[in-house]
């Protein structure tokens, strides 16, 4: 009897392919591996890239099949990447709010997937500048207080001329963004290492206070310091005749950037160069 | 730590046929060419769900004691598994990203930084770490040949056409220079000095040492990054003076491209048909044929192994 009872039960839990999940798991097609391997190639891309890429497998691997809303071809496929301790998370840029995708781990180390193309001082760079960058008041750090502090490094001796260049790789490589001299993290970086900030840094580091999600850039409220991101602000705020902090009701005193439109981009033709640089230094 | 005898030992599916035309220099770890996801992927999973019921066994009285005893053990099982199952999902990032740079994995490298202490169970992690590279990714894990422990990804999706071909950058052109030289290889009769691939490159405007808009450095990429991708071979001739050196196709060129297609990409080269050169022509003919069989027996040890794991019930579902 008992034997029974057990087999049943293994019968009707036991069609997922995920580890313990009751959840069954897509199924992978070459369409979703082409999917995976180039957007893997890209390391973060927007959502329109994302969609391009996407028709790009259809047309390649899956003429006959329609096309699947992007929100469940990516469901579809985090299902199955889940047993791998990575998935397809979506996030959008700090400054703009464009929404972007990376293939973020979600188990290792966090600059596992940098350290393959940086030496042990590239590594150590890059977390002395991530350090600075939580710390700042603003998400950005100059060039010349990361430089000086290229005498601290592990491994072997760097020199400024040096480090300036392995920034740049860093820029190249979309793990910072530099303006005007200064570096912030790049949107990839938020999305591979929000969870190693979090548990590395848990004291200085700042969280959207409408998302809650890891805030490098932002605005903040002069009188309770609470912080937003500027796509956030944006949202919040979009059709508030006066805008006032969610927390502790004072006036909220920077300016309210515009939300994210897509379609008004795709309109303007060149949508970036046409953009002022826009600067959250609105603390 | 793991044997499970009563529901059936996992299997581990290293194919052994032997590439019997070939040099016998590549082994395929997982040769399924099937769309869905193999036992392999499911053990976990269903070991964790029947976690405490073993098939057949018989069951341990239920005092107390007996069930207190029977679900520390199951969690023991747990935890190995999550244990298990971490390490393969490690071993499958430090595989890709590894190859992203396409230089050669080696095994003491992934037990170094991936596996550590459950260095005994490396059969099975990396068989695992195979079978998930296979079905989420489309990438086939080979080793070089069987006394190395070096491993390649190699990627399964069908090759994309010309027009199909997002320009990704970077790659392309390289790849294209790496084809050149092995149709040079291909058509000198499988081996080429350097001399002569230095002419050819001379011809298309390239010199060794001149930095070049599309290749960088032509000798670094040919000499070095080419040789250490093991795309290509190179060695010194024996008995030469003053010293000679020669390229051939290195085993990564053997699993990613053939002799019948570096023909073709001659041929259209040179506006011709294959069969123009009828010696290379029917080597590369012999070439497919080895291919075919090679995978046809790879496929038959596979299915093989299915139907045996069938009959021991290990089910996929």
């Amino acid at each position: 009897m008992e034997e029974g009872r057990a087999e049943r039960r293994r019968r009707t839990e036991a069609p997922s392919c995920t580890q313990g999940g009751a959840r069954r798991a897509g199924i992978m097609t070459d369409v979703h591996r082409r999917f995976l391997q180039l957007l893997m190639t890209h390391g973060v891309l927007e959502e329109r890239g994302v969609r391009r890429l996407q028709k790009h497998c259809y047309r390649v691997h899956g003429r006959t099949t329609a096309v699947e809303e992007l929100e469940d071809f990516i469901n579809n496929i985090n299902s199955v990447l889940e047993s791998l301790y990575i998935e397809i998370k979506k996030g959008a840029t700090e400054d703009d709010g464009r929404p972007v995708y990376a293939l973020v781990n979600l188990a290792t180390t966090p600059v596992s997937k940098m350290a393959s193309d940086f030496a042990e001082n590239e590594l150590d760079l890059f977390r002395k500048a991530l350090e600075l960058i939580i710390d700042s008041e603003t998400g950005f750090a100059s060039s010349t207080n990361i430089l000086n502090l290229v005498d601290q490094l592990k491994g072997k001796k760097m020199r400024k001329k040096e480090a300036e260049q392995v920034l740049q790789k860093f820029v190249q490589n979309k793990w910072l963004i530099e303006k005007e001299g200064e570096f912030t993290l790049h949107s990839r970086a938020i999305l591979e290492m929000e969870q190693y900030i979090r548990e590395t840094y848990p004291d200085a580091v700042k969280t959207c206070n409408i998302c809650h999600s890891l805030l490098i850039q932002g605005q903040s409220c002069e009188t309770c310091g609470i912080r937003m991101h500027l796509p956030c602000v944006a949202k919040y705020f979009q059709s508030a005749p006066e805008p006032r902090c969610p927390h502790c009701n004072d006036y909220w005193p920077h300016e309210i950037p515009e939300v994210f439109n897509p379609d008004k981009e795709r309109e303007a033709g060149t949508s970036k160069a046409n953009k002022k640089p826009s600067r959250s230094r609105q603390h | 730590m793991l044997q499970k005898p009563e529901s059936g030992a996992l299997p581990i599916p290293q194919a052994e046929g032997q590439d019997g035309g070939r040099d016998g220099e590549t082994q395929a770890l997982t040769a399924s060419q099937e769309e869905a996801p193999s036992p392999l992927l499911q053990e976990s999973s269903r070991e964790d769900l029947g976690a405490g019921r073993e098939e057949g066994a018989a069951e341990p009285a239920l005092t107390p004691k007996g069930a207190r005893t029977l679900a520390a053990k199951a969690l023991a099982r747990r935890r190995a598994y999550r244990r298990l199952d971490r390490a393969v999902a490690e071993l499958v990032q430090f595989l890709l990203v590894k190859d992203k740079k396409k230089s050669p994995i080696t095994r003491s490298e992934m037990v170094k930084y991936v596996i550590g202490d459950l260095k005994d169970l490396f059969p099975e992690i990396i068989a695992r770490a195979a079978e998930h590279l296979r079905y989420v990714f489309g990438f086939e894990l080979k080793q070089l040949g069987r006394k190395h422990h070096t491993y390649i990804l190699i990627n399964k999706l069908k090759p994309l056409e010309e027009e199909e071909e997002e320009d990704l950058g970077g790659d392309d052109p390289r790849l294209g220079l790496l084809i050149m030289i092995l149709g040079l290889i291909y058509m000198k009769g499988n081996s080429a000095r350097e001399t002569q691939v230095w002419e050819m490159l001379r011809r298309l405007g390239m010199r060794p040492s001149k930095y070049h808009f599309l290749f960088g450095y032509p000798k670094r990429l040919i000499l070095e990054d080419f040789v250490q991708q093991r795309y290509l071979n190179y060695r010194q001739v024996p008995h030469t003076n003053p010293p000679e050196c020669e390229f051939s196709w290195g085993p990564r060129s053997n699993l990613e491209i053939s002799k019948m297609k570096v023909l073709g990409f001659v041929a259209k080269l040179h506006k011709k048909e294959p069969h123009h050169w009828p010696v290379q022509y029917r080597e590369a003919l012999a070439d497919e044929a080895d291919r075919a069989r090679a995978k046809a027996r790879a496929e038959a040890s596979m299915r093989a192994r299915a139907r045996a794991n069938q009959r021991a019930g290990i089910h996929p579902w």
